[in-house]
Formats: C-alpha cells, sequence, structure tokens
C-alpha cells in the first residue's frame, strides 16, 4: 500500500502547475476568494442558509428540549433544519449544555469532525455564562474564546421555539455575510 | 431478624472492631467499624445475615478532627433493614481495603469516592477516576479545603 502512495504523490509532482504555456493556473482557495467578492456568494449563502443540518449531541437537559425541537411537532424541515447524527454530516453544532472539564476534548474533537462551512450555537444559560453551575469545580467558563458562536439562546432551558428562533436568527447572519462560520 | 438482634449480633461477631452501634428506628441502624476489619464485616454481612445490597459507598471529610469517614450503605432484601456502616480514616493518608471482592457494584462506587476524596481502596480491581478527567486528580474536590472553584463565571457579553 505503501509503494502505491509513494508513487502516487510523485506523479503529481511529475506535473508542476505553473509550467504549462497559455494557461493561468489557479488553486480552490483562490477560487472561494474570488467567489466570496462578487453576486454569486449570495446565491451560495441562499443555498447554505437553508440547509442547516444540525448535530445530535445532547449534553445537558437542554439536550432534551434539542431533541424535542427535531422532532415532528415542530416541523423544522421547513426551514432545512434537520436533525443528523453524524459531526460529518452537521452543519451546526449547538452546544446544549454544561461543559465539563472532561467533556470539553470530546466536544472540540467533534468541531474539528464537522466539514466547513460550520457553525456553533450557545443554547441555554449553561453553555453561555456557566448557568446554575457556574461555581462549580467541574465545569468550563467561557465557552466563546474556544468556539466561534454566531447565537448565543438564552433559558433555562430555551423552548423549542426559541431555538428555532435562534436558528432563525442565524440564517439571517448568513444572509447578511454577518456569520462568523465564514471568512468574507 | 430486626434491627436489634442484627446489632448484637454484629457486636458479638466483631467486639473489638465494631463501635458506637446504634439503633435509630425499625429500619435504620448504624455503626462504626475498625477500617482494617470493613472487610471482614461486610463479608460477614453478606454470608450471614443476608445483607445483600450495597447501597452506596461515599465519603465524609471532617478537616477540624483530621479524619475522613468512608460510609457504606448496605441493605437487605430478606428484612427490612438498612445499616449505615462508618469507618474513620486518617485524613493525610486514608486507606481502606476495597470491599469489591464482596460487593461487586462498589467497584464504580470506590472510584468516584476516590477521585472526590483522595480515598485509596487497596487491591480495587481498577482504581482510575470515574467522572473527572484524569488531569484532576489529586485535586480532591469534594474534600472541604478544596479551593479551585472558579470564582467568576463568563465575562459580560453585551
Ligand atoms: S441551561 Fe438549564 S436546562 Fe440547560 S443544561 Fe443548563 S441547567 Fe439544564
Amino acid at each position: 500500500m505503501g509503494e502505491v502512495k509513494a508513487k502516487k504523490t510523485s506523479d503529481i509532482k511529475n506535473t508542476p502547475d505553473d509550467e504549462i504555456p497559455g494557461v493561468i493556473t489557479t488553486t480552490t482557495s483562490a477560487i472561494h476568494n474570488f467567489l466570496k467578492k462578487s453576486k454569486a456568494q449570495d446565491v451560495i449563502n441562499w443555498g447554505r442558509k437553508n440547509s442547516l443540518w444540525f448535530m445530535t449531541q445532547p449534553m445537558g437537559c437542554c439536550g432534551v428540549e434539542m431533541i424535542a425541537t427535531g422532532c415532528a411537532h415542530y416541523d423544522t424541515d421547513r426551514f432545512g433544519i434537520i436533525p443528523r447524527n453524524s459531526p460529518r454530516h452537521a452543519d451546526v453544532m449547538i452546544i446544549s449544555g454544561y461543559v465539563t472539564k472532561k467533556y470539553l476534548p470530546a466536544l472540540k474533537r467533534l468541531w474539528e469532525q464537522m466539514p466547513a462551512p460550520k457553525w456553533v450555537l450557545c443554547m441555554g444559560d449553561c453553555s453561555i455564562s456557566g448557568g446554575p453551575f457556574y461555581e462549580s469545580y467541574s465545569t468550563v467558563q467561557n465557552i466563546d474564546e474556544m468556539f466561534p458562536i454566531d447565537v448565543f439562546i438564552p433559558g433555562c432551558p430555551p423552548r423549542p421555539e426559541a431555538l428555532i428562533q435562534g436558528f432563525v436568527e442565524l440564517q439571517e447572519k448568513i444572509k447578511a455575510k454577518k456569520d462568523l462560520g465564514t471568512e468574507y | 431478624m430486626d434491627a436489634r438482634t442484627i446489632i448484637e449480633s454484629l457486636s458479638s461477631e466483631f467486639p473489638e472492631a465494631i463501635s458506637e452501634s446504634e439503633v435509630e428506628s425499625e429500619i435504620r441502624v448504624r455503626a462504626y467499624v475498625a477500617a482494617e476489619k470493613a472487610k471482614e464485616t461486610c463479608q460477614y454481612l453478606k454470608d450471614s445475615l443476608q445483607f445483600d445490597h450495597l447501597c452506596s459507598v461515599c465519603g465524609v471529610d471532617y478537616p477540624k478532627r483530621g479524619e475522613i469517614e468512608v460510609v457504606y450503605h448496605i441493605a437487605s432484601y430478606e428484612h427490612p433493614v438498612v445499616l449505615m456502616l462508618k469507618a474513620k480514616l486518617p485524613r493525610d493518608s486514608p486507606e481502606i481495603e476495597s470491599v469489591v471482592p464482596v460487593y461487586w457494584n462498589a467497584n464504580w462506587y470506590e472510584r468516584e469516592t476516590y477521585e472526590l476524596y483522595g480515598l485509596m481502596f487497596k487491591n480495587h480491581p481498577d482504581l482510575r477516576p470515574l467522572v473527572l478527567p484524569e488531569e484532576m486528580l489529586g485535586e480532591w474536590p469534594l474534600r472541604k479545603d478544596y479551593e479551585g472553584f472558579p470564582n467568576k463565571t463568563a465575562r459580560n457579553l453585551v
């Protein structure tokens, strides 16, 4: 296996990008940067804001409200908000409860596993400020220094309507190109 | 068997180890046990007195007395009595024999008591932290002189 891999990479090296005569080569990030400044980004953002799939990863009692939001009664599909089981399918991570010192590494790992573009919502007083557990020996303070949080949803726990409103606010931010998930 | 006969049976079996035994009510009895005899007492309770359900293992910190007490709540399916068995340990090196060979469910109770109070359970099969992260080991957060609490909440977001 190792040999085959080595061969492939050497093949790529044999065709240098900048030596094709008459052709201007580019990179994906250059294309992205070009698109971000053009009108096409509005269309892309329209698509992104209408497919905010979130990761089902309940962390505290707020997680129960998050699950309830994903159920049929609230019909979040009409906003394109669909619960997913895997971080690799998800666009939005909801920090739904207290972050303990033991859980923080796992949370960071889930965040790294999510493909960009991705967004974080802070749901509930616990994730915003520690909530009832702000003086505990086992909780982490100031989550907003570790994740680029777009929307804070206060409440203990916030009702599903509040969570849906948080999603709508996130959609507004994406539409206005003010979200932290993408660099404009 | 009622509460009084249980206490009498215990005290006659271990006259040196059992002290300050008391019948609180029909359904509650309590006793102190010498730390080195705790495991044998549990074995006797399980084999001879049908105390086959260990409800909890926990610790209590008494910094002024320089002691940590380990508390076992043991109940029985045969007779309606809950026994509270306590052992006093020195605070600077609290060590007691693990009761996992007697009550297998003590495993996680002892792990949690260990990580929160620093109580060493000798001959425990797998004594490592249960719910706290590894790096908090040695802080013993439920001891009364613990000072690692954060003294501020998140900064003002507005
Ligand atoms: S904010 Fe309230 S409901 Fe939400 S996780 Fe914290 S304690 Fe539970």
